[in-house]
């Protein structure tokens, strides 16, 4: 049995040591989702810009998503590593200011594309897009034109959604019918609920369930489209624009308090305000870039509905009110 | 003895630190405890009911059909691409849940193959899903036990005459009886913890697991305690499973004889067996076609192509390889020590023993991550430790499979030649080497390839510490899908499972040995 043991005891060694791989040189460490850093994100060719720039290197850990990125910074504190936080959106700016572990930018937002004035002296904005139920043009002729028509006609089409509990998109349309419907909400997701295939865990499943052919409509985003355009060439998708307007999702960055590369960290923020960087959003996250003109939007985007008004929470109001909304809807759905 | 408790000691310092860790974080400043209440709501109350009662069904009809096909492939001795049929029934295991859901969805959506319509949204969609995954494991796991079955046994059985009906009686439920519990058990455990699969083809928050619940207040609400509560609740409800299960356990006597298993049983084919496994094959083979046929349509040369794919691949190997061989060795040593004890009649605490590893599957390795990141992180960069960690907690999550594939050959050894390698004074290196490793080695490599399988499929634990350069495949396939690339994911789901299909074939062969089944 000693042998074992020694044998253990070496294979235990080897595996230790082998993946406790050194990262020492000085960098910019950025905190962002994992769709941001994967190969097809925006990430591979930020990091290759400013890195051009900055004479540094850039290091960006992806996480699950926004929610991921923020309960990271609260598990670690004042010890993170990260410099720049990229990926947590207006629905948890109220949270993430509450924690205390951002400093205040310092900037002024010039040339934003925002459709609403930005005020935050703590994150900036990098990209946002509207929230929008997609669907195939071939298949679904008479789409409805308001969420009070998707929501009231019981012979309506039937779609896809996603959990507000575990992904962004869902939270979104649960605000968008709050924003709507305000304390009748619950009676729209009980004449709705009918008609909702299913309800998944997150984006991805939904989307695939659709594009498969499992329901009318999928909640999505209304830049969702302009993949299927510029990337396949493919015009069947679009999405139903809404009268009474399409909820806003907002994307932000901000400096970490404890960052000791602070100069640096301001430099990314510029950077991520200039042009270099707004133009390598709209085709790499399917979103409109905070501050670059319309006018040098890829052309298949002005073919996207125009989602005005924009719908959107303050972010106090989204941190007092999710949990119990979340709650209420619970309660209807899960009837 | 003292090193008896070893593993489990550690295996308690793997589960109960990192729950400290979290629970410790409850005095974090800025955080603010939530109602403790909270347990007694109708909210956990009808997510504890669902989530038992979905796992029980699943459960059943998982378990049920498999002990017929496990029989039928038993006494279906050769036909053509038996060894390959069980290899694939290897493959649910390393599925990511979302290309399982396109999969079942291929066949059974509105445009599938076998139609369902919404009716596929509900419990029917759990079911097929979860039978997917489960009924071909429990063929793996219950395979073993027919070929346990001494060949005089089935000599005798066949000069007395035997019906169909008293072998059935008189040897295979026997021999049965052994590993059903455990395997009911881990099948139970892996339908409790389901997540993405209950969620999206359950239809909505109706079908609401405890692992749902766990993961909205880790999340969702950040509420540490919370989480740690509603982790342990769901491990003292496996326990209680796990405790009326093994009541059922009736340990076989085991005989001091010479005779070889195996072997016998392969006689007595029938049409009806055949069909069995057709049915089965048929069942468990339409997902994994249909995404083969998606893969082929799509871009896979592209795919292929790519040089991060095959970064991804052997990452992915890496982990699963190291998880199957730091599990395999706990599990070795844990069994060993389960089955010194009930030799010398401390019956209760060798079950104990094994207990401990067996229901480790049911803490959500969300809590385990991240109470591990919460107590280390003060003191290592988790960073430049995170494939350590993954493979860690992989091995643990992999350690009730090894314990139900290892473990009833194990204890059937021990039996049968303690006194022999007592009296021949073989010990240790020499006694693994010359005893155990001959007999043994077949069902060390269904574990090790059964563990591989598990972790190169895993995605919750790499993906809460954040990818660096390269992500695993499963990682990559939700990157892909998460850039509308859904063609290129199908594609590199195809991939992870050549993949793994390659590593049962090679840890079955290279540590089962040639004459593998």
């Amino acid at each position: 049995m000693q042998q074992i043991n020694r044998v253990t005891g070496v294979v235990f060694l080897c595996l230790f040591s082998a993946f406790s791989a050194q990262a020492a040189t000085p960098a910019l460490v950025i905190y962002t989702y994992d769709s941001f850093t994967s190969e097809w994100g925006p990430g591979p060719q930020v990091k290759k810009a400013f890195e051009q720039q900055c004479g540094c290197t850039v290091e960006m850990t992806g996480l699950e998503d926004g929610v991921s990125i923020l309960n990271r910074l609260k598990l670690e504190g004042n010890n993170t590593r990260a410099d720049i936080v990229l990926g947590i959106d207006t629905n948890l700016t109220a949270e993430a200011r509450a924690t205390g572990l951002f400093e205040a930018h310092g900037m002024s937002l010039d040339n934003s594309a925002l459709p609403g004035p930005w005020d935050d002296s703590i994150f900036l904005p990098f990209d946002y897009g509207y929230f929008a139920f997609v669907y195939n043009q071939e298949s679904l002729k008479n789409p409805p034109n308001s969420l009070k028509q998707l929501v009231e006609d019981p012979g309506g089409p039937t779609i896809l959604i996603q959990d507000p509990r575990t992904s962004t998109p869902g939270l979104g349309l649960l605000l968008w019918v709050k924003k709507i419907y305000g304390e009748r909400a619950s009676e729209a997701w009980a004449k709705l609920s009918d008609r909702i295939v299913t309800v998944s865990k997150g984006w991805s499943e939904a989307y695939g369930l659709f594009l498969k052919g499992e329901a009318d409509m999928v909640l999505s985003y209304t830049t969702s489209p302009a993949y299927h355009i510029i990337a396949e060439q493919d015009r069947r998708f679009a999405a139903a624009k809404f009268s009474e307007g399409h909820y806003q999702q907002i994307e932000v960055a901000g400096l970490v308090k404890s960052s000791q590369q602070k100069e640096l960290g301001r430099k990314f923020l510029a950077f991520m305000l200039s042009d270099r960087f707004q133009s390598i959003i709209p085709t790499t996250n399917w979103m409109y870039p905070a501050t670059l003109a319309v006018s040098k939007l890829p052309q298949d985007f002005n073919a996207l509905i125009d989602p005005s008004p924009a719908l959107l929470f303050d972010d106090k109001s989204v941190s007092r009110g999710r949990k119990l909304w979340v709650n209420e809807w619970l309660d209807t759905m899960a009837k | 003895m003292r090193s008896a408790y070893l593993v489990p000691a550690i295996l308690a310092v793997l589960v109960l630190a990192p729950m400290w860790g979290l629970l410790s974080l409850g005095q974090l400043p800025g955080f603010e405890p939530q109602d403790l209440q909270f347990w007694q709501s109708a909210y956990i109350r009808r997510v504890v009911f669902f989530s038992l009662w979905q796992a029980l069904l699943s459960t059943l009809f998982s378990v049920a059909p498999a002990i017929l096909v496990a029989r039928a492939f038993a006494l279906n001795g050769e036909f053509p691409f038996r060894s390959l049929l069980l290899r694939i029934f290897g493959l649910p295991l390393v599925v990511p849940s979302v290309v399982a859901v396109m999969g079942i969805v291929s066949v059974y959506g509105s445009d599938g193959w076998i139609p369902l319509g919404r009716s596929l949204y509900g419990i029917n969609g759990i079911l097929l899903a979860h039978v997917f995954f489960n009924l071909p494991l429990a063929v793996r796991l219950l395979l073993p036990l027919w070929q346990g079955i001494p060949r005089h046994h089935w000599a005798l059985a066949g000069q007395m005459g035997f019906s169909g009906w008293h072998r059935w009686r008189h040897l295979e439920w026997p021999a049965l009886r052994e590993g059903l519990p455990g395997v009911l058990l881990l099948v139970f455990m892996l339908c409790l913890t389901s997540f993405a699969v209950v969620l999206t083809l359950g239809g909505g928050p109706k079908s609401t697991t405890l692992e749902v619940a766990i993961y909205q207040s880790l999340r969702f609400d950040f509420d540490p305690v919370q989480a740690v509560i509603l982790a342990l609740l769901q491990l003292s409800l496996c326990v209680l499973v796990a405790v009326v299960l093994l009541k059922l356990q009736k340990l076989p006597e085991v005989e001091i004889t010479i005779s070889s298993a195996a072997g016998e049983s392969g006689k007595y084919r029938s049409r009806l067996n055949r069909v069995v496994i057709l049915v089965a094959g048929i069942y468990v083979g339409m997902p994994l076609v249909s995404l083969l046929i998606d893969a082929l349509s799509g871009p896979l040369a592209q795919v292929v192509a790519n040089r991060y794919l095959w970064q991804s691949a052997g990452k992915t190997l890496m982990l699963g390889l190291g998880a199957a061989v730091l599990s395999v060795m706990a599990g070795w040593f844990l069994l060993g020590a389960s089955s010194r004890l009930a030799n010398r009649g401390r019956l209760k605490q060798a079950r104990l023993i094994e207990l401990c590893g067996s229901i480790i599957y049911v803490v959500p390795p969300l809590v385990i991550g991240t109470g591990i990141f919460v107590l280390l992180s003060d003191y290592i960069d988790v960073f430049a430790w995170v494939y350590a960690i993954v493979i860690i907690v992989n091995a643990m999550m992999g350690l009730p499979f090894v314990i139900r594939t290892l473990g009833p050959a194990m204890r059937k050894n021990q039996m049968q030649y303690r006194y022999l390698c007592h009296s021949l004074a073989l010990d240790g290196w020499n006694r693994f080497r010359y005893v155990d490793w001959p007999l043994l080695r077949r069902p060390i490599g269904l574990s090790a390839a059964l563990v591989a399988a598990l972790a190169m499929g895993d995605l919750g634990v790499i993906a809460l510490f954040g990818t660096p350069e390269t992500a695993t495949l499963p990682l990559l396939i939700y990157q892909q899908l998460g850039a509308y690339l859904i063609p290129q994911a199908t594609a590199t789901a195809l991939i992870l499972l050549g993949l793994c299909l390659l590593v049962f074939w090679v840890l079955e062969r290279c540590i089962g040995g040639k004459a593998n089944a």
